[in-house]
């Protein structure tokens, strides 16, 4: 078959793997109403009630088992299902169903799980959306009982492969046994579904809501995914397949090694500390920031309370949330960083329009200035969770001293509102603000006066300073972290902030990529904040560059004309000085296949 | 009869597992018990019910008890929702 587009969906789960499809039939049932004669209704319930004994005994077996292989995680799920097959409630409704509405067993007890089903659907929270698979899970195993089909037969894979699915229920993912199973791939689902967990919890690599990807895919077609970026290639070209296998490998020998650097600090052979700390998403993944290693938290998106749901966050809401991760961090730091919206990133509810340049358009510090009541919100719950942790704020994209003005007038006017009421919050809590656009690098010096710190956002920094749109593929090339225009500008940030005393950071892929860190530490940036998965190579990169030396190649990088020549001299320089596999990154993922 | 307001501060919600330790205490006492979130009211000792309430994270719930155990129900039921439900 020819081969397809590359598929683009999220990444749930992070690595890559290569293998043949192993695409798993949906499992629909057909659920027919059926008028029952008053003279079988004995027989229906009878019925029922074995089907449901039946399913309840085959869910207590598969706890047993799943208790002595150690798999936690998908016990306690299987455990709820057994709970609610015992709960009397389903069994009084679906009993009455049969003897009052005379209908039959499988559909008074389907249609109980479906709208349970359907109310999880309908929520305006993610995690429940992605829950609604497990009323479906534990209905299909009764009604295969009640319709005859006995227990479906388990996953078992000959042959390592990758699992193509619809969605992943809770009881397909058993066998999820690392090395037969390479990677999940799913048409639906979310970061926090079944699939996404199970797949992280394993470390199993995954892409899901994928959309089409079963119906792409056929049993044994080769596909290989990426669970870093998302990306999907069905039936990949010679060149693809070895492109992926090769970085795969890379990946696991790099793992091993870097594994036992967990617990060293970020300091180099001539003694020079740097801050090493990870991006947060979701609150969920902060498992994984205290597995890498990091010395904190240094961007913690909060966007995702804002978006894909049908109304505003309540302050209770952010408050739980923040105060659960400044105390799961305690005592290192989370730097929370306020809405960021608008852009890529609307909100439905906030009754937004469509802007001929979201980039250039109502976003970050912009629109929540606009939404003042919202901000204060958000305010509030992190200036109430201060106390907990170690907690400090910062705002994206300003772009003016005026801007800056107001968002700490608004801070200070919250802090006084929660002294009125008598809430308690941390006085010291620092605030700081993102660097992403270059107003604001040319007055660092001034808002230096203003903050406490600096944190560098080099994805927009490269968009805005090179006035190229990311989304579009034609000038993809333009984006280009090496161009003398970022690196002078993150130097003149440092420059302005070390002058009045505040430290500098950058967070942004850029700082994940080790070579470029090593720019970044040679250019005394002070702070890191990469994703976990980055984590063990930059502190691999510091723990392995002595600073003077990464000095010297900032000083000769920041005199070069062009990000060519000095990429030229990062490879030339660091590249016999440091190990292979820190250097197994993916620098040519924008070639063509 | 007696009642209480609870907060759930887990910080996925009233997902499965906490609302599987609820049941399982609100099944320890006598009383009937019934919890209640906007106009919805579910029997407590209900999985299904209480996991059909779907209360995200800062949700306010309503806990109602009614017999000889109301008291003790309703101070359990509440001080379980202030440890998170043994889950986090």
């Amino acid at each position: 078959m020819a081969r397809s587009e590359t598929l683009k969906g999220i990444a749930a789960s992070p690595g890559l793997a290569l293998g043949p499809a192993h695409v798993l039939a949906p499992l629909e049932l057909d659920v027919h109403r059926r008028a029952l004669p008053e003279a079988e209704v004995g027989n229906e319930l009878a019925r029922f009630g074995r089907a449901l004994d039946v399913a309840r005994g085959e869910l207590e077996d598969l706890a047993q088992q799943l208790g002595a292989l150690g798999e936690e995680e998908t016990r306690q799920i299987l455990e709820v299902q057994r709970m609610l097959l015992a709960d009397p409630s389903v069994r009084g409704e679906t009993e009455r169903a049969i003897e009052q509405e005379r209908v039959n067993a499988e559909y008074a007890f389907h249609r109980i799980f479906a709208q349970a089903a359907g109310a999880y659907e309908a929520s305006d929270t993610e995690t429940f959306r992605d829950r609604a698979v497990d009323f479906r899970d534990v209905s299909r195993r009764v009604l295969r009982h009640l319709t005859g089909l006995g227990p479906r037969a388990p996953l078992d894979l000959e042959t390592p492969c990758v699992i193509v699915a619809h969605d992943l229920e809770p009881s397909q993912t058993i066998h999820f046994h690392k090395g037969k199973v390479l990677g999940v791939a799913t048409d639906v689902g979310g970061r926090t579904s079944h699939s996404a967990l199970l797949a992280r919890s394993h470390g199993i690599p995954a892409v899901v809501g994928l959309r089409h990807v079963t119906r792409i895919l056929a049993d044994g077609d080769l596909v290989a995914i990426d669970g870093f970026s998302g990306a999907v290639w069905p039936r990949p070209s010679t060149r693809r397949a070895a492109r992926v296998k090769r970085r795969a490998r890379l990946l696991d020998q790099l793992g091993v090694q870097l594994g036992a650097l967990k617990d060293l600090p970020a300091v180099t052979p001539d003694g020079h500390t740097v801050e090493l700390s990870a991006n947060l998403e979701i609150p969920e993944e902060i498992a994984h920031v205290l597995e890498s290693g990091a010395s904190g938290v240094g961007l913690y998106r909060t966007e995702f309370f804002y978006l894909g749901r049908a109304h505003l966050p309540s302050e209770e809401e952010q408050f739980a949330a923040y105060k659960g991760v400044a105390e799961r961090l305690h005592p290192r730091p989370v730097i929370i960083r306020t809405m960021d919206l608008g852009g890529d990133k609307v909100a439905s509810y906030l009754n937004t329009e469509a802007e001929a340049n979201p980039f250039l358009g109502w976003r970050g510090i912009r629109f929540a200035l606009h939404h003042p009541e919202v901000f204060r919100t958000q305010l509030r719950a992190i200036y109430r969770a201060s106390v907990v942790g170690n907690v400090k704020l910062m705002f994206p994209m300003v772009t003016t001293y005026d801007e800056l003005d107001a968002a700490l007038a608004l801070c200070e006017d919250v802090r006084q509102e929660l002294t009125r009421e008598g809430h308690a919050f941390d006085a010291q809590c620092e605030i700081g603000m993102m660097v992403e656009t270059p107003s604001a690098v040319w007055s660092a010096d001034v808002m230096a006066e203003r903050v406490s710190f600096f944190s560098v956002g080099s994805n927009d920094l490269i968009q805005y300073t090179l006035a190229m749109d990311r989304g579009n593929e034609k000038i993809a090339y333009l984006y280009e972290p090496l161009d003398p225009s970022i690196l002078r500008s993150i130097r003149a940030t440092v420059v302005a902030g070390h002058a009045h005393g505040r430290w500098v950071g950058v967070c942004g892929e850029m700082a994940g990529d080790p070579r470029i860190a090593a720019l970044l530490m040679g250019m005394d940036v002070d702070e890191f904040s990469v994703s976990p998965f980055d984590l063990p190579r930059v502190k691999a990169l510091v723990r392995a560059l002595p600073y003077a030396r990464a000095q010297a190649l900032a000083q000769a990088a920041l005199l070069l004309p062009s990000a060519k020549a000095i990429r030229e001299l990062l490879a030339r320089e660091l590249d016999p000085l440091l190990p292979p596999v820190l250097l197994g990154g993916d620098d040519d993922e924008r070639e063509p296949d | 009869m007696k009642e209480a307001r609870l907060t759930i501060l887990n910080q996925d919600g009233f997902h499965a597992r906490p609302c599987s330790v609820f049941v399982h205490m609100a099944s320890r006492f006598k009383s009937e018990i019934w919890v209640r979130r906007d106009d919805v009211e579910v029997n407590a000792k209900s999985l299904l019910g209480v996991m059909m309430l779907a209360a995200e994270t800062g949700a306010e719930l309503i806990v109602r008890a009614e017999g000889p155990d109301e008291a003790e129900a309703i101070e359990a039921l509440t001080k379980l929702a202030e440890e998170k439900f043994g889950t986090e």
